[in-house]
């Protein structure tokens, strides 16, 4: 028989037993849509995981330090053969799976605004990376190249400035933030903590040391959001590192810069080396991968794969047990399918035997009843998918059940088109697994028989 | 002379019963002429009905052999049985068995579908061959919509729309009154006999069998008698609806008496 033929005559044996065929596919229907249902509140789960922690910093960047005295291995090392500069990071670039590498300069500093002031990290980081913020400004721009130095403020910074008067951080206090105006006050930042310092509460010699030079430098921009809104750039200050690099040269020249390394005899080294360097991968399944090859080459690296893939790994248990319940409903369908099926051939003995007796293949007779079955299967999978796709969109917009369990605009319930793709195909697959006993059964009717059965 | 069509030789269909041993056919050999109307003649539970689903592959025999167009039968598979039939083979049955939710059209396109023809082929020739039986004012009928006789005439289409070599006939007429026997009958008889196909048909009428070429007389599994008149009775005489028929044999109606192996 022509497949086309084929087709046909099971949906016209499938149309002959309306309401059969129909409480038989709303089994399956029940039972694709609570697979289809409960898997996507796993994956919407799953995605308001990620994105949370897409919001603490990359997920696929590893964040790489010189070793000091001993790797991550607790192997003895040499310090200097891990500082990191422009050499090693080609040799990063040069690993597989790595994108790019984004060198850091990381500088204590003390920045006074009238009678606030804040002891802060400044992040001295590369063009291409102050860039990829310009998106995530609310003020100011992005400072051009060469500008000098200029400043860029994490949203969040306000709560940690101090009022140098009564030593208080107000924010804690009163929940209410210094009123700073990044963009039209004038900020003083000072590199020299340790002579800040000295000269305020005295040395331990006890020998009066001058006030370290301050500068006045702009701000060129703020990150967008209040002190409400947290993203990964909300608790940082950062600069351009060329730039940070020249004003840390000339403040410290001939001196040890705080935070950079020494040598043996404690004299500075004539290179500036980066605080770190933050290594970022193509997908975020080759991040322990690389890390494990930094870590290897003797230096420590650091990433969110670890807590992530823990976290993931749960989720998919989850998952896999939400699955799991959802597709007892759809054995229970299958059950059905068999039952059906089985009716049908009882109902269909004699038909059977006479298509046997006139030319039928016996071939053709079990593709008579898969086919059908596949049917079953098939459009049941697809009205599951149409209803799922609907009880989805009730819980995510009527109910806002995700905006109410994860933050604003997190959906409770994700299906993917993947998913409905699978869970159609899943159907069609169980149906005529269903099907295929009873299909056996058709095909090894005895032809005599079935023409004497009335 | 020519090769005969069919040759059956030494046939025996045993059935048990419990402790029982029941012949249906005990050691049967005769052939048939490619272009004969052959009529097998028995009374009920004489084992003519097993012989004919033996000829047509449904059942396998004991021992023995069946030979059609120099093939053997008996050792066939189900699926070569099937497509053996499907080539060669075209089947009457006494209640006709149409598919009840098919038009005259669709029932006698079947054997077609399942040969894989192309849907506008097989239609032209399943209208072509309704006309031939006389249905052509009832194509798009359902069965349900037809008399007796015209189901059955949808039945020798289906049976005959393959051009099969040859045509099996289980009581054809079984179901049908005398006028529309004789014209079931003679039907058959022109179409068959005009494109020399050969057929065997079973039958518990004598007078009916008569209208054979060869009548083969069959009883308690054994041939007792076997008549050959090429041409066959043709004056259509009046049909007596009587129990006792011109053979003389008396005919007990009802249902055969079938072990069913299969239960």
């Amino acid at each position: 028989m022509k497949l086309s033929d084929l087709l046909l005559m099971s949906l016209e044996s499938l149309f002959k037993r309306k309401v059969r065929t129909i409480l038989t596919i709303m089994g399956v229907v029940i039972g694709t849509t609570s697979i289809v249902v409960m898997i996507s509140l796993g994956i919407g789960m799953k995605e308001a995981l990620l994105s949370e922690y897409e919001s603490y910093g990359g997920l696929r960047s590893i964040e790489v330090e010189s070793s000091g005295i001993y790797d991550d291995n607790g192997k003895e090392k040499n310090p200097e053969d891990t500082l990191l500069n422009d050499a090693r990071i080609e040799e990063f670039m040069q690993i597989d799976h790595v994108t790019s590498v984004d060198p850091v300069l990381s500088v204590q500093v003390i920045i006074k605004c009238g009678i606030y002031e804040c002891n802060t990290e400044l992040l001295g980081v590369s063009r291409d990376v102050l860039e990829e913020k310009a998106d995530a400004l609310g003020q100011g721009s992005i400072p051009a190249e060469g500008e000098g130095l200029q400043l860029i403020w994490g949203n969040y910074m306000p709560a940690y400035f101090m009022n140098s008067r009564t030593n208080q951080y107000e924010y804690w206090d009163t929940g209410k933030a210094p009123d700073i105006d990044f963009m039209n006050d004038q900020m003083f930042v000072i590199f020299d903590t340790e002579k800040y310092y000295q000269s305020q509460y005295g040395s331990q010699d006890g020998t009066p040391v001058s006030a370290p030079k301050k500068y006045i430098i702009p701000t060129a921009g703020v990150i967008a959001g209040g002190l409400e809104d947290y993203n990964e750039d909300s608790f940082y200050v950062y600069c351009d590192i060329d730039a940070l690099k020249a004003v840390l040269e000339r403040e410290f020249r001939g001196r040890v810069i705080p935070g950079q390394p020494t040598r043996k005899n404690g004299k500075a080294y004539k290179e500036l080396f980066y605080t770190r360097v933050n290594v970022n991968v193509d997908e975020m399944d080759n991040v322990t991968q690389v890390q494990q090859i930094i870590s290897d080459m003797g230096y420590r690296a650091y990433s969110n794969a670890e807590w992530i893939e823990s976290d993931m790994q749960i989720m998919n248990i989850i998952q896999a047990v939400l699955g799991g319940i959802g597709g007892i409903s759809l054995f229970v369908a299958a059950i059905g399918i068999t039952n059906t099926m089985m009716m049908s051939i009882y109902e269909r003995t004699k038909e059977i035997g006479i298509m046997k007796v006139i030319g039928c293949r016996i071939r053709d007779i079990q593709f008579l009843f898969l086919i059908e079955a596949g049917y079953i299967g098939f459009i049941g999978g697809g009205i599951g998918i149409l209803l799922s796709y609907a009880l989805s969109f009730l819980m995510n917009k009527v109910l806002g059940l995700g905006a109410m369990m994860f933050d604003e605009g997190a959906k409770l319930s994700v299906i993917p088109p993947w998913l409905a793709l699978v869970a159609v195909t899943f159907a069609a697959l169980i149906a005529m697994l269903a099907g295929f006993l009873p299909s056996i059964r058709a095909m090894k009717l005895s032809p005599l028989a079935a023409i004497r059965a009335e | 002379m020519e090769k005969p069509v069919i040759q059956v030789k030494n046939l025996y269909k045993i059935y048990r019963i419990g402790e029982n041993k029941v012949r249906a056919l005990n050691g049967v050999d005769f052939t048939i002429q490619k272009g004969e109307f052959c009529c097998i003649v028995g009374t009920s539970g004489s084992g003519k009905s097993t012989l004919l689903n033996m000829m047509a592959g449904l059942e396998p025999p004991t021992k023995g052999e069946i030979i059609i167009g120099g093939e053997h039968i008996e050792r066939k598979n189900e699926s070569k049985l099937v497509l053996f039939r499907q080539a060669h083979v075209g089947f009457i049955f006494q209640s006709y068995n149409l598919m009840p939710n098919m038009t005259a059209v669709e029932n006698v396109a079947m054997p077609l579908t399942f040969q894989g023809v192309p849907k506008d082929i097989r239609e032209r020739k399943a209208i072509k061959m309704l006309k031939t039986v006389g249905l052509g004012k009832f194509l798009d009928h359902k069965p349900g919509q037809m008399s007796g006789g015209q189901q059955q005439r949808v039945g020798i289409a289906r049976a005959l729309v393959v051009e099969p070599e040859i045509v099996f006939a289980d009581e054809p007429t079984g179901n049908l009154d005398s006028n529309t026997t004789l014209e079931v009958l003679n039907l058959m008889r022109k179409i068959v006999h005009e494109k020399k196909q050969t057929m065997i048909m079973v039958t518990h009428d004598n007078y009916l069998a008569s209208f054979g070429d060869k009548v083969i007389h069959i009883r308690d599994g054994k041939i007792i008698k076997i008549d050959e008149h090429p041409g066959g009775r043709t004056e259509n005489t009046e049909y007596e609806n009587t129990d006792i028929y011109p053979g003389g044999t008396l005919a007990v109606p009802g249902e055969e008496i079938r072990p069913d192996e299969n239960s």
